[in-house]
């Protein structure tokens, strides 16, 4: 292969693109759209990340200026954990408005996480969502296939390429310079895309988030670069097969149709169809079930609690639980919500295991599918997929369960137990004591290992392009 | 002449196509709200038993302090599904069916989410109404895209203009044959749907039906528009693929981004905290500072001794209620702001038929936003309701035996929509007369 023939049919490609009518048409569309997209998701992601700072402090305030009480009443009074988005965010909107932003973290209860912004939308929302991501996921594939339907296809039909051949041109250089003309043209999309999201990178740079940022914006740029390489791959090979420009053309609208609308819904609904989740209140019903099978602490006869009664008595060598040298209503709710709260985990696990069979499904179809695999892997490095919420969720449940757990050794060691006498209340200094919710993101290196399927399907089909790139070249008819 | 253009259309491979393909993905769209129905109804149950069970067990812990009873007991309010929601699925994925409530403070349990897949909520359900505004489309354009252009590159049509004596009629024949079978689709699928989801024959129904007709209708000719300008398969191809990209991803979608970021609602967030902020604070304050205010809401429990130095369930409930009244401001301009967004976005709507199908699917359904802040409106009376019936007894200190507990089962709520034939029927009506009137003037000069 001669490098400076290839180059030659890039440029000729590009010269050719820029004086259709498509490539202007779509160059209008495309900055109108980056504008509007990037405008949009900076603001977003902007306005809500300012004003639940605002509230997540407000709320450490309030905790911190409540006066002496009891710590019991403490753990009720609570807490608020509010999701932060990611800088990326602002890049790929992914599950974002899908996923509730607050929740209220109270003793012996795990609350919802509320408020998406789905809950507040109107049906709109199901048309999907303009983001910068989108148009790299959704728009510019689809301007690849218009851009290159005709590369190959045409020139046959022209009769050009039977020229192209004749003067002496390899095969293989018309394929991989038609494939690089048409993957160059992807780049400009992607770079002008890009420089905008480094912009918000750098923007948002404080806090020691920037090498993280950084390494989660590289790993996009290398995916997304190589999903391009792959799709104009596939449209050179798709224009190299159809015997007319218009054959490839409804070809590769039918493959776009199929792997960006159709089956990734379809797969989802299935997923959803195969494996049934329950309600709610089916899941809160069998919550209670467990419960009170396995300890009922309303129940003044209830095993668990007795048995445990008595050994705490056997322990401290007394008779009474008034006798104990701690207070005794706090060990009983310290140990309360340790066995509430490890069978709601169990059954919240259950629940998302379930989930994750559901996803598993469109997950896997890319290996057949690679918008799926830049899908996933771009809604995780952007910080804005399941895990990522999972990951938030988690933190905030920890975070509740510390504060309550806190609370009940505060009432243990400070509180008189049962009728003796002494101060009901402790000082507030315990309240500033406690430290605020903070939240961090996920590490690249667990993104990674979240998506690795997505990165594995990603690179095979890398490397099926390719061999299906230098196959066609030695086959690639010329008339 | 027909029964010639309709052999030579089920030949094709494109008709063998759609024909799997709207039957497959519509059949499996039914089955999805079939399951959806399924799903309600194990929640109803499940609610049912749950409320019942509770009562029980809770009483027998709790007979002699009905005041810690109802502090613990959770009473539903369900809102009736409606079958047709199987159609249009909506937003009621992503909103409650059903809201189970203690008698404390509202605010803080009103905005409870149900469990669902964020993976799923975000690709949206597959319902019959995504085949009709989806996919309904693609199959026509499909269908139509070389309508004319195929044979003229076939070399047909200069044959046919010399046999045909009009060359405009004879392509509304072949179109009105396409059409006439994505019809028969339509209906076998409305069909099939009422069938297996028992959808009872109303208004809303009809209106549902006859807004798909229009739809359809609207795509067809819009197709026919593009084709009437004599371009080739290639330009008919992209022209009408981007159309329907602009129309069923890039417009709807920009107007959503634009109304979320233009109208947005922090107010959830403070209401939230207002809420928990203005009830705990009264634990700290005179207990004179709770009850001026429960006593402004309710002067019809002023008679109620509170006790200055010990706990009360009047003072407790009435902290409880205060916490409301703080939040209550702020969770009404939050309400305001979620309504002015629908008001945006079916006013926008009006303009794009993608938009209007969309959201008319979901508000004839009962599975809009509309319908839900209904339901919470409701919730609310609900939760008033349940508040003035227990209050008396818990201040009198009643015993829980002496409450009739067969009364308080889930209730139901029943959603009363009423809509306007203009507002729903006339955009696209209007919309298919312009393009239809353009082509026609398009198809002359053929």
């Amino acid at each position: 292969m001669r490098k400076r023939v290839i180059y030659l049919l890039g440029t000729q490609l590009w010269r050719d693109a820029f004086r259709s009518k498509v490539m202007q048409v779509a160059l209008g569309l495309m900055i109108f759209l980056l504008v509007f997209s990037a405008y949009s998701g900076w603001e977003n992601y902007h306005d809500q990340n300012y004003s639940r700072d605002l509230i997540q402090d407000e709320v450490q305030e309030s905790w911190e200026n409540n006066p002496d009480k009891h710590p019991h009443r403490m753990a009720h009074y609570g807490s608020f954990a509010l999701r932060l988005k990611h800088v990326l965010s602002a890049f790929d909107l992914g599950m974002e408005n899908f996923v509730g932003n607050a929740v209220f973290l109270e003793a012996h209860k795990q609350n919802t996480v509320n408020f998406s912004e789905a809950s507040m939308s109107t049906g709109l929302l199901r048309f999907g969502e303009v983001s910068l991501a989108m148009l790299l996921k959704v728009i510019v594939p689809l301007l690849i296939f218009y851009l290159g339907f005709a590369t190959i296809a045409r020139e046959r039909e022209n009769g050009t390429l039977k020229l192209l051949i004749g003067q002496g041109i390899k095969r293989k250089e018309i394929t991989f310079g038609k494939w690089l003309g048409l993957f160059g043209l992807s780049m400009i999309f992607l770079f002008s895309i890009f420089i905008v999201v480094f912009s918000f990178v750098l923007i948002e740079s404080h806090g020691g988030l920037f090498a993280d940022s950084v390494l989660r914006f590289v790993v996009l740029f290398v995916s997304y670069a190589l999903f391009f390489a792959i799709l104009s791959a596939i449209t050179i090979l798709v224009s190299a097969l159809s015997k007319t420009a218009k054959g490839a053309l409804v070809k590769l609208l039918g493959i776009w149709l199929l792997f960006v609308i159709i089956v990734p819904k379809s797969l989802q609904a299935m997923g959803y169809y195969l494996y049934p989740t329950p309600s709610k209140i089916e899941m809160e019903t069998s919550v209670e079930h467990d419960l009170i099978q396995q300890g009922d602490s309303h129940n003044p006869d209830d095993p668990h609690f007795k048995a445990l009664k008595d050994s705490v008595l056997l322990v401290h060598q007394v008779d009474k639980v008034e006798d104990l040298p701690f207070n005794y209503g706090g060990f009983i709710m310290a140990q309360g919500e340790k066995l509430s709260t490890t069978i709601y985990n169990k059954h919240e696990e259950r629940l998302y295991q379930v989930y994750q069979k559901q996803n598993d499904l469109e997950r896997y179809s890319a290996f057949v599918n690679p918008y799926t695999a830049i899908k996933n892997l771009s809604m995780a490095f952007s910080g804005t997929d399941f895990r990522s919420f999972l990951h938030f969720k988690a933190k905030a449940e920890a975070y509740r369960y510390h504060l309550a757990q806190e609370m009940n050794q505060l009432q243990m060691d400070l509180i008189p137990n049962m009728v003796k006498a002494g101060p009901e209340v402790i000082s507030n200094s315990y309240w500033k004591e406690f430290p605020p919710f903070e939240y961090s993101f996920l590490t690249v290196s667990t993104v990674v290992q979240n998506e690795n399927i997505s990165i594995l399907a990603l690179v095979l089909w890398g490397l099926l392009a390719l061999l299906g790139l230098s196959r066609m070249s030695t086959n690639l008819k010329a008339i | 002449m027909y029964s010639l253009l309709f052999k030579s259309f089920f030949r094709t491979k494109i008709f063998l196509i759609s024909l799997v393909l709207l039957v497959t993905v519509g059949v499996i769209s039914i089955l999805i709200g079939k399951q959806y129905l399924v799903k309600q109804e194990k929640a109803i149950i499940a609610a049912q038993a749950f409320q019942e069970e509770s009562i029980a067990r809770n009483i027998e812990y709790h007979n002699d302090d009905l005041g810690l009873l109802l502090y613990y007991l959770r009473f539903t309010l369900i809102k009736q599904p409606s079958n047709l929601g199987a159609i249009s699925i909506g937003q009621s994925d992503v909103n409650p069916l059903l809201q189970a409530v203690t008698i404390r403070g509202l605010e803080g349990q009103k905005y409870d989410t149900d469990f669902e897949n964020p993976s799923l909520l975000m690709s949206g359900n597959l319902d019959l109404g995504f085949v009709i505004i989806y996919l309904f489309p693609l199959v026509i354009i499909a269908m139509t895209f070389n309508l004319y252009s195929e044979e003229k590159e076939l070399g047909t049509w200069r044959i046919l203009a010399a046999q045909t004596s009009g060359r405009a009629q004879f392509l509304l024949k072949k179109l009105g044959v396409r059409i006439l079978f994505v019809f028969g689709v339509l209906i076998f699928l409305f069909l099939l749907a009422g069938g297996i989801l028992s959808i009872s024959i109303n208004q809303n129904f009809w209106a549902i039906l006859l807004q798909s007709i229009l739809y359809v209708f609207f795509w067809s000719i819009l197709c026919l528009f593009i084709v009437s300008f004599q371009k080739n398969s290639s330009f008919n191809a992209l022209a009408l693929i981007s159309t329907w990209v602009i129309l069923t991803i890039l417009i709807p979608a920009t107007v959503n981004n634009y109304v979320l970021n233009r109208y947005q609602v922090p107010e959830a967030l403070e209401a939230m905290v207002e809420q928990r902020d203005g009830y705990h604070e009264k634990w700290d304050l005179e207990k004179d500072a709770t009850m001026t205010v429960f006593f402004e809401a309710y002067p019809q429990y002023k008679e109620y001794p509170v006790p200055e130095d010990e706990f009360s369930w009047i003072w407790y409930y009435g902290m409880q209620h205060a916490g409301d009244l703080t939040a209550e401001d702020t969770s009404m301009e939050m309400m305001e702001k979620i309504m002015l967004r629908n008001k945006v976005s079916e006013k926008v709507a009006l303009f794009i038929p993608t938009m209007h199908t969309q959201l008319s699917f979901n508000s004839l359904a009962g599975t809009d936003m509309v319908s839900h802040l209904d339901f919470l409106k409701n919730l609310t009376e609900f939760h008033e309701g349940l508040r003035l019936n227990f209050y008396p007894k818990v201040f009198d200190k009643n015993q829980a035996d002496s409450i009739n507990w067969k009364m308080h089962s889930a209730k139901f709520y029943k959603t009363s929509s009423g809509f306007s034939w203009a507002t729903l029927l006339l955009p696209l009506f209007l919309m298919v007369s312009l393009i239809g009137i353009l082509t026609l003037v398009n198809l002359r000069k053929l």
